[in-house]
């Protein structure tokens, strides 16, 4: 079976002194899908996410892009962080426009209107491009994240909790965009998350993280098909319940 | 790796064809921006993109696509697609569906106006600033008044880390500095003195200087450096973290929590860091005095002691605590008008710093002219 893998994690360890966050965690992310990464608070899912990007080196183990890998390239990746991390001293357009600037020779006028496009993708409208970072809300901020981190067309996009701290309304919202950008784009999503229905609504496949390893990793149905333990009470504890509930049907 | 984008412009026998070549992606379109403006009047609507021989394409290179069609047949004309490419229909549909405007950067007022207009609202800045800094230090004395009625309240931990962190470990700088200071009195002295013969003036050149301004002042400005700067980060990092809210909801008073221990700590150790500096500045100006005209340190102190009465020593000192109050309530109020972003914090720390320097050579100003007066 040859499948379409953009993300080759192998026998992944991560150590900080005593404590082990990953003990040998195997994780594949085909092309093109939303994959949810789960798991109880500390299980290193930013970790991972971080390790797959670069910005932590992995004790042990192996990271690879076979897609990229076999054309000879680095993927290009975008990443959003939990609270967005967009540069306070730029407005918010000039925030999208700094990775055009910094990797790409187009034009100014034409940098921002590609910067204008993204915002206008990632669902903001055009009031809020020459205000500050701190002059906007949380979701506007994690949506101005999401267009910087679309700036240069990525193939893997990173999305860290994008849904934390949002009302239901404007995670269904952020959901909706995350997924119509995912598949108009064709990008490839790495999620972690802890919002039951975001993988309940966008998720193709999720992993579920648990000592260290990749305790469950498929379709929702069939997690819950052979669940036990942790991955049983998670999904079918109250708000799993209820969330399967909504995506069923809604 | 990425073939180079390019495209073709033919008139077919039915309408206009712009046929693309190779990758069209954010890396490779720079060059082709002027091309496709010269070819945008040629457009018109109707005309037909060929992507039968392009490679990749991203938001940016449809984006482009999209744009050239726009501008040429106006905002509504379809682009008709020859050739099959799902990449481009799916990227071409969505950069036509979240097209906008480019929102209009908001601009100042241009030219002399807008000069005015800035000297105008850094006018009001500097008024506003003036009424708020005295304001707080109003408030401040109201609290410190209440804390002090109520001893029980005094947070004294915090005080005496304050005064260790922001006095005690100020003392080796502080006495350096002035010592160093100490010295360059006493050389001038010994220079412009000595070629009147009257060199053994410098003794009292040294000594009234030191006690009476350099001690206080050389404290002041360091502490306005140090501590200042220290005591405006620190809240206002605070600040930015919703620490502050978190205390208010809590109901403990950041003004007693935070402002009075830093007023009472620098107010104890101010005057002994002035103390420290004075002995400093003055062994400073023994050596000087020692090596350069023979005035051994015996001779110095009991020429001291002989002619500069202890009311120099006095007038030095009473500067101390009312450069402290004013440090302390500087710093702590700029920490406290910290906003929400790094910016804010940077501007701030500067503030504090500038104002405080400020305010210490103004009040010395006004000092000496206090004491001019009343002829101490």
């Amino acid at each position: 079976m040859s499948e379409d893998i953009a993300i080759r994690v192998r026998g992944l360890v991560t150590r900080f002194g005593k404590q082990t966050v990953h003990n040998g965690l195997d994780l594949d992310v085909r092309r093109g899908e939303i994959l949810g990464v789960v798991g109880p608070s500390g299980c290193g899912k930013s970790v991972l996410l971080r390790e797959i990007v670069g910005l932590d080196p992995p004790t042990a183990g192996e990271i690879a892009f076979p897609n990229a890998d076999a054309e000879g390239r680095t993927p290009s990746m975008g990443v959003m962080f939990q609270d967005g991390a967009l540069f306070s001293t730029l407005t918010v357009l000039e925030n999208v426009e700094a990775p055009l600037r910094e990797h790409t020779h187009i034009s100014a006028d034409l940098r921002s209107e590609i910067a204008s496009l993204k915002l206008s993708m990632a669902g903001l409208d055009a009031e809020s491009h020459h205000k500050r970072p701190s002059q906007i809300s949380g979701g506007m901020r994690k949506r101005a994240a999401v267009a910087r981190a679309l700036a240069l067309d990525p193939e893997l996009l990173f999305l860290d909790e994008p849904t934390a701290g949002l009302d239901p309304i404007s995670a269904e919202k952020f959901d909706r965009m995350t997924e119509e950008l995912a598949r108009s784009l064709g990008l490839t999503v790495f999620l972690v998350t802890h919002d039951l229905d975001t993988l309940h609504a966008i998720c193709d496949r999720v992993a579920v993280l648990y000592k260290g390893k990749v305790a469950a990793l498929g379709t929702i149905p069939e997690i819950t098909a052979d669940a036990d333990g942790w991955v049983k009470d998670y999904f079918s504890g109250p708000r799993g319940r209820a969330a399967g509930r909504g995506a069923a049907g809604g | 790796m990425a073939a180079t984008a390019a495209f073709e412009f033919r008139d077919d026998a039915e309408a206009p064809v712009l046929a693309l070549r190779g990758d069209w992606t954010v890396d490779t379109i720079a060059a082709l921006e002027a091309d496709l403006r010269d070819i945008t009047e040629r457009l018109k609507p109707g005309s037909v993109v060929d992507v039968a021989e392009l490679g990749r394409i991203d938001v940016a290179g449809a984006y482009l696509v999209d744009r050239t069609f726009r501008d040429s047949a106006g905002d509504k004309a379809r682009i008709a697609i020859r050739g099959k490419h799902d990449t481009a229909m799916q990227l071409l549909a969505a950069a036509r569906k979240s097209a906008v405007a480019p929102a209009s950067k908001p601009h100042g007022e241009p030219g002399l106006m807008g000069f005015f207009d800035r000297v105008g609202r850094v006018m009001g800045d500097i008024g506003e600033e003036i009424i708020a800094t005295v304001g707080f230090f109003g408030e401040t004395l109201v609290v410190l008044g209440r804390v002090l009625v109520n001893p029980k309240r005094l947070r004294w931990t915090s005080i005496v880390h304050i005064m260790e962190t922001a006095g005690l470990n100020a003392l080796p700088i502080v006495a350096l500095l002035s010592f160093f200071i100490g010295m360059v009195v006493a050389y001038l002295g010994a220079r412009i003195l000595g070629d009147f013969g009257a060199s053994v003036f410098t003794v009292e050149l040294v000594v009234f200087s030191v006690l009476r301004e350099f001690g206080v002042v050389i404290t002041a400005v360091l502490l306005a450096g140090r501590t200042n700067s220290a005591f405006t980060a620190e809240i206002g990092a605070m600040k930015m973290r919703q620490e502050i809210d978190a205390m208010r909801v809590i109901g403990i008073d950041p003004m007693e929590a935070l402002v009075v221990p830093r007023v009472l700590a620098m107010l104890i150790m101010t005057p002994i860091l002035t103390f420290g500096a004075m002995m400093a500045g003055m062994f400073g100006g023994v050596m000087v005095a020692w090596a350069e005209l023979g005035i051994s340190p015996a001779m110095f102190f009991a020429r001291v002691s002989e002619v500069v009465p202890a009311q120099h020593f006095w007038v030095g000192m009473s500067k101390a605590p009312a450069f402290a109050l004013v440090l302390a309530i500087i710093g702590c109020r700029q920490g406290l008008a910290v906003g929400g972003d790094v910016g804010s914090l940077g501007q701030r720390v500067t503030s504090s710093v500038v104002q405080a320097i400020f305010m210490v050579i103004l009040l010395d100003a006004g000092f000496a002219l206090w004491f001019l007066e009343l002829d101490i």
